[in-house]
């Protein structure tokens, strides 16, 4: 044999009986999460405070994290689903119910928020990461404006605005607007939803879920609905973009922390939930990812500007009208039916 | 009579074609714009970013050995199916044939949630084996295909001189068959080689903890994350790429 091959040979056989080792010795935490939305230097420390080794595999979409575990995928110890999807999967029997006498840093979660979560009593899910739904403008086109939805009504900026292509944030949108819930299933209710948003698309350019941010980035648009992550890389990237978030309440979500139940390491994962709402630790993440995790502890520890920042904090009154937007089951139909009359009306 | 200048506007137009799109890629990943979608100043943050970023190193190494992997493995079957093909002629070879072919016309995401429903039967952990497993399995066919059409024109009574000359079975083989199929091995590899790199569908539902490739961590990025990163990325792997094909051809220069 040549020399070159049992050489390449040896470092290979080195390499498979050291991962082999290695795989003994440390615990292996798997987490199925999105992309860069743990700060890598958190996970070191916990890496080293626990003596294992943390893998972090990505999704980039709750439906397909869903289906991929469905058909049977093992071997993920966390995931961090939306809210609306940890009810489909504990619906389905694919969690485990969480112990609370492992995780005392349970007490620091935000009270506000899990009053009106889904899993208030976070049987199967302890909140992470909260997002919600505003809008954005440009400063220097509009000037300051009224944080109210009714900015959609305005005809002299017709053309230059649009809302999300998304049934339940736009019609939650116009419900919110009426003083309604945006789970609202009042077949009432919904009708004069519809009208409202009727009325609003007149002065709409298009319903838009992606091209919003750089549009409003280079001006193309000057009102936009969005998401307030998205929102904040508009703005990171264009000072004169604002963000409000509506007075009279918008749609919370909010990704949530879950243990399925065929998780080999329930232990640590465990550990790794109680470890991020450690006040310390919740507070670096949350300047980390520019997202808010709900814990009332790591408050105080977060800069001004970013607890002053209405796309990251909700003032009070305003999170109490905001609502999670909840799997409505068979009434989604009604739903359904009033958005494909409003995309059809020219 | 003067020559047709519309061939070579055509070939303008298709390398154009072919070729802007990587152009505006390299330009963004200097872009200061999170978005791309307008300019708005150098900058090597991308860059910066990129070598900081371990999980998009691991990802791309858990890339590399997957298709490392399943390129030598779809060869050498699909090299050895492609004989058979050849070779024989029966209602056997005919079902062999229309399993190479399947892969290609079954539609990407039914492949993927079949072979996952599959590794779960068998009770395999979902990890480096499956998915080297399920690239195999489409990689195969495409080797299988490109040294078949290789074979169409060979001449097989060069083994039967070879053999007459006293060399036995594998010194014909090796010595004769498999330099004259060189090229169509290496053409079905490189072909096996890319679209193991590319694969998303299949990949995201048979990989498995700790393998996530370049193609998922890329998406989810999309999603959640900086986007930019991965043009920086994409512009590296090109100048490598560039720089590997120019070193080639000079050393194949000089060896001549």
């Amino acid at each position: 044999m040549k020399p070159w091959i049992v050489r390449a040979a040896l470092v290979t056989l080195a390499i498979v009986a050291s991962l082999g080792c290695a795989k003994r010795e440390t615990p292996v935490l798997h987490v199925y999460t999105w992309a860069d939305y743990i700060k890598p230097e958190v996970v070191q420390r916990f890496e080293r405070e626990n003596r294992c080794r943390v893998v972090i595999d990505t999704y980039d979409s709750n439906e397909a994290m869903y289906a991929k575990l469905k058909a049977g995928a093992t071997g993920y110890d966390l995931l961090t689903p939306s809210s609306y999807q940890v009810q489909v999967l504990e619906k389905q029997g694919m969690l485990q119910p969480l112990d609370h006498s492992r995780l005392p840093n349970l007490v620091n979660v935000d009270r506000d928020y899990l009053a009106i979560a889904i899993d208030s009593g976070m049987v199967h899910s302890v909140p992470y990461m909260l997002t919600n739904t505003g809008v954005g403008y440009l400063r220097s086109k509009v000037g300051e404006l009224e944080p109210t939805w009714a900015v959609f009504d305005r005809s002299d900026l017709k053309g230059r605005m649009t809302m999300l292509n998304d049934m339940r944030e736009t019609i939650g949108a116009a419900l919110k607007s009426l003083g309604y819930s945006l789970n609202s299933t009042d077949s009432l209710q919904l009708e004069q939803a519809k009208d409202v948003v009727l009325r609003w698309k007149r002065n709409l350019a298009k319903f838009e879920n992606e091209q919003y941010k750089g549009g409003l980035a280079s001006g193309e648009f000057v009102v936009v609905h969005g998401y307030n992550g998205d929102l904040m890389q508009a703005r990171a990237e264009n000072p004169d973009i604002a963000f409000f978030a509506p007075r009279e309440g918008l749609s919370l979500s909010c990704d949530d922390l879950v243990i399925p139940k065929d998780a080999k390491q329930v232990e640590l994962a465990h550990r790794f939930i109680d470890f991020l709402h450690d006040p310390e630790v919740a507070a670096e993440n949350s300047v980390a990812i520019q997202y808010l995790c709900p814990n009332s502890a790591s408050y105080d520890r977060l800069p001004a500007d970013f607890m002053n920042d209405p796309a990251l904090r909700l003032a009070p009154e305003v999170r109490a009208r905001s609502e999670v937007i909840r799997d409505l089951g068979s009434d989604l139909v009604k739903y359904t039916r009033i958005w494909d009359v409003i995309k059809a009306t020219p | 009579m003067r020559r047709s200048r519309a061939p070579m506007w055509l070939a303008g137009a298709v390398l154009a074609f072919l070729w802007l799109p990587i152009a505006v890629l390299v330009a963004h990943s200097f872009n200061a714009s999170r978005f791309g979608g307008q300019w708005t100043g150098f900058t090597l943050v991308w860059y910066e970013r990129l070598f900081t970023a371990a999980d998009v190193w691991r990802a791309l190494a858990n890339t590399l050995v997957v298709a490392f992997g399943s390129t030598a493995i779809a060869t050498v079957l699909g090299t050895t199916a492609a004989l058979a093909l050849d070779r024989y002629r029966s209602r056997l070879q005919d079902v062999h044939h229309l399993l190479v072919h399947a892969p290609l016309v079954v539609p990407e995401i039914l492949l993927g949630i079949s072979l996952l429903l599959f590794f779960v039967a068998l009770r395999l952990p979902l990890g480096m084996t499956t998915l080297v497993a399920a690239h195999v399995t489409f990689c195969v066919s495409y080797v299988t295909l490109v040294v078949l059409g290789r074979l169409q024109d060979f001449d097989w009574t060069l083994l039967d001189a070879a053999q007459d000359l006293g060399a036995d079975g594998w010194t014909a083989a090796r010595r004769v068959l498999l330099p004259l199929l060189a090229p169509g091995i290496a053409a079905g590899a490189l072909l096996a080689f890319t679209l193991s790199v590319d694969d998303f569908v299949i990949t995201f539902f048979v990989s498995g903890p700790g393998t996530t490739t370049l193609p998922l961590r890329i998406y989810s990025m999309i999603k959640h994350g900086s986007p930019p990163i991965i043009n920086a990325l994409s512009t590296l792997l090109l100048a490598l790429t560039v720089t590997t094909v120019w070193f080639s051809q000079r050393l194949l220069k000089e060896a001549r």
